[in-house]
């Protein structure tokens, strides 16, 4: 019974962190940096979240078996990477009470289920204010790539552009390609055409800077979507370009496009607005 | 007093350690590659001017594994051990030393240096392995190189290639036990990435389509793993009624749109009559800023 209400406890407290009906996204601190690539590959503040996670279920898991003796351990253990983790990042040291840490100490050591349970919501709910506050924010600046520091070289232009540069030159020839298919001038569409072509298929080269086994490559700019760029190579070399068929060709290809977005673009936007 | 020479002779050929007793220890615990040059100094010579050697200090590599912390790049550019098919693990120690002297010739299950020649070597224990001289050896790190290669059925092998043969040479250069050792067949350490030669790409212009084949070079061109070294096409086409046009296509590795072993390439052209192209092809190394001329050709209509 007693370990039920830890449990129920435990859960409760953590979903708190997004039930809002406002998402206000913080930039992170520049100290938060050293703990994330590029400055660092072993993620020590995410390591000690992760430790911190162990330990508060260490403490769950041993009051259920009523092994009290391992439960304090696990509590000790909390307390002392929650202390080290109040110094990592010095913006948010207000965020962390190593006194809620002791009393959940002195909690497990009285062996009483009520004053853990008690000493639990009190100490975790200074991890939710936390995790509210920033957990979406740190997320989507250190786990997804950094897409402005990525550099595609044109082909049509053979210059190096950086990647919003670069899909606005992507877009730019495919929509003057419609516009002139719309205005009945087939061979300076064909021309836009083919420069979108190319630079679609240079996309490709963004994707390597990261997916180096391919499959994820193969998922958004595979065997689909080569074929169709084939194809919309194919109807706009004919002598009158089909605009109805160009259309629905291009249909396929933007498929690709909102496959990778889906995944890229919004986190690209957060960091873009942090100017991360 | 004659007789001496001869006793000396066998009470060495009689000692069961013989083997062990010249081994230097250190040789056996994956040192450093300039430890190496102690003896093998022109083999370190020409490793230090390969991208081998640049493999982990190489500063496009830096950049390009965000300061080391893209983890999967890392093990190829400072393996551990370096087999046949197989990904190599991160090395520990020596890093910059990219792909150094142990890395391919150490195995940790026989302790002892491989390598494709049979020799006497008292310091370390070698073995001859002839997987050094096939492709496979390379196919750990250079995956889809392999591939490629694999596809064009060419009997040549890597090596043939990037590891050319320098002709008998010594493999040691330390007075005085070079003059034990006899000239070996040695392959160059400098493993040249080669130049494709004007012949190697064909150029055909049929019609308001350019063609180029690579006829010459057993894998793609350009190719890589995860580099992007680039072919630059620029063609000044002439129309029959005096209109000019340039078209400019980017060839990669990385956009899939490298030139496969004699399999043509198509460049649709502008539409109109084109009564000439002049081609010019470029290549651009994966580490390198600069563009180097491969071949310059003017077609006419019909192609000669």
């Amino acid at each position: 019974m007693g370990f039920k209400k830890v449990l129920l406890l435990l859960t409760a407290v953590a979903g708190l962190s997004f039930s809002a009906d406002k998402i206000v996204l913080k930039k992170p601190p520049a100290s938060l940096d050293k703990y994330y690539p590029p400055a660092s590959n072993k993620f020590e503040f995410l390591s000690n979240m992760h430790a911190m996670s162990t330990a508060r279920t260490g403490i769950t898991v041993n009051i259920n078996e009523g092994n009290w003796e391992k439960a304090l351990y696990w509590a000790k253990e909390l307390k002392k990477i929650y202390v080290e983790t109040s110094k990592m990042v010095p913006e948010w040291k207000d965020y962390f009470k190593p006194q809620l840490a002791d009393n959940l100490i002195k909690a497990v050591e009285s062996k009483n289920v009520d004053k853990v349970i008690e000493a639990s919501r009190k100490f975790l709910q200074t991890c939710a204010k936390c995790h509210q506050d920033n957990e979406l924010a740190v997320k989507l600046t250190y786990r997804f790539p950094s897409f402005e520091k990525i550099k595609i070289e044109d082909p049509v232009e053979f210059m190096e552009y950086e990647t919003g540069k670069y899909m606005k030159a992507m877009t730019d020839s495919m929509k003057a390609m419609k516009i002139y298919l719309m205005q009945g001038e087939g061979d300076k569409a064909q021309e836009a055409g083919l420069n979108f072509v190319e630079r679609a298929r240079q996309l490709r080269t963004m994707c390597a800077k990261c997916h180096t086994n391919k499959l994820s490559e193969e998922v958004i700019v595979g065997k689909d979507y080569e074929e169709a760029l084939a194809k919309l190579e194919e109807l706009l070399s004919a002598e009158k370009p089909n605009k109805d068929d160009i259309f629905k060709t291009l249909g396929s290809i933007t498929v690709s496009c909102t496959k990778c977005h889906n995944v890229h673009i919004m986190p690209a936007m957060v960091r873009e607005a942090f100017g991360k | 007093m004659r007789l001496l020479p001869l006793l000396l002779s066998l009470l060495i050929l009689s000692c069961e350690k013989l083997e062990t007793v010249f081994i230097e220890e250190d040789l056996l615990e994956r040192p450093p590659s300039k430890r190496c040059s102690d003896c093998h100094a022109q083999i370190f010579e020409e490793w230090k001017k390969s991208r081998h050697f640049h493999a982990w200090t190489s500063e496009q590599f830096r950049v390009e594994s965000e300061n080391y912390t893209k983890t999967k790049c890392l093990s190829c550019h400072a393996p551990h051990q370096v087999d046949p098919y197989k990904k190599p693990t991160l090395r520990v120690e020596f890093k910059e030393d990219g792909v150094s002297c142990v890395a391919c010739h150490f195995k940790e299950e026989t302790r002892a240096m491989h390598g494709p020649l049979k020799v006497w070597s008292p310091p370390h224990p070698s073995k001859q392995d002839f997987s050094y001289t096939k492709s496979n050896f390379c196919a750990g790190c250079h995956q889809e190189t392999y591939k490629e290669w694999k596809l064009t059925k060419v009997e040549k092998t890597c090596q043939s290639c990037h590891m050319p043969s320098l002709g008998k040479r010594d493999l040691i250069q330390k007075f005085p036990f070079e003059l034990f050792h006899l000239a070996k067949p040695r392959t160059s350490h400098e493993f040249p990435s080669l130049k494709a030669k004007p012949e190697d790409i064909k150029v055909e212009l049929k019609g308001n389509k350019l063609i180029l084949t690579n006829v010459g070079v057993p894998h793609n061109l350009p190719t890589a793993d995860q580099g992007n070294p680039k072919l630059y096409v620029v063609a000044e086409l002439e129309f029959e009624d005096g209109r000019r046009r340039t078209v400019r296509k980017l060839l990669s590795a990385q956009s899939k749109t490298a030139l496969r072993y004699k399999e043509p390439k198509e460049i649709r052209l502008p539409k109109g009559n084109i009564v000439q192209a002049q081609v010019k092809i470029y290549r651009k190394l994966a580490w390198k800023k600069e563009r180097e001329l491969i071949k310059e050709v003017t077609l006419q209509t019909p192609s000669p």
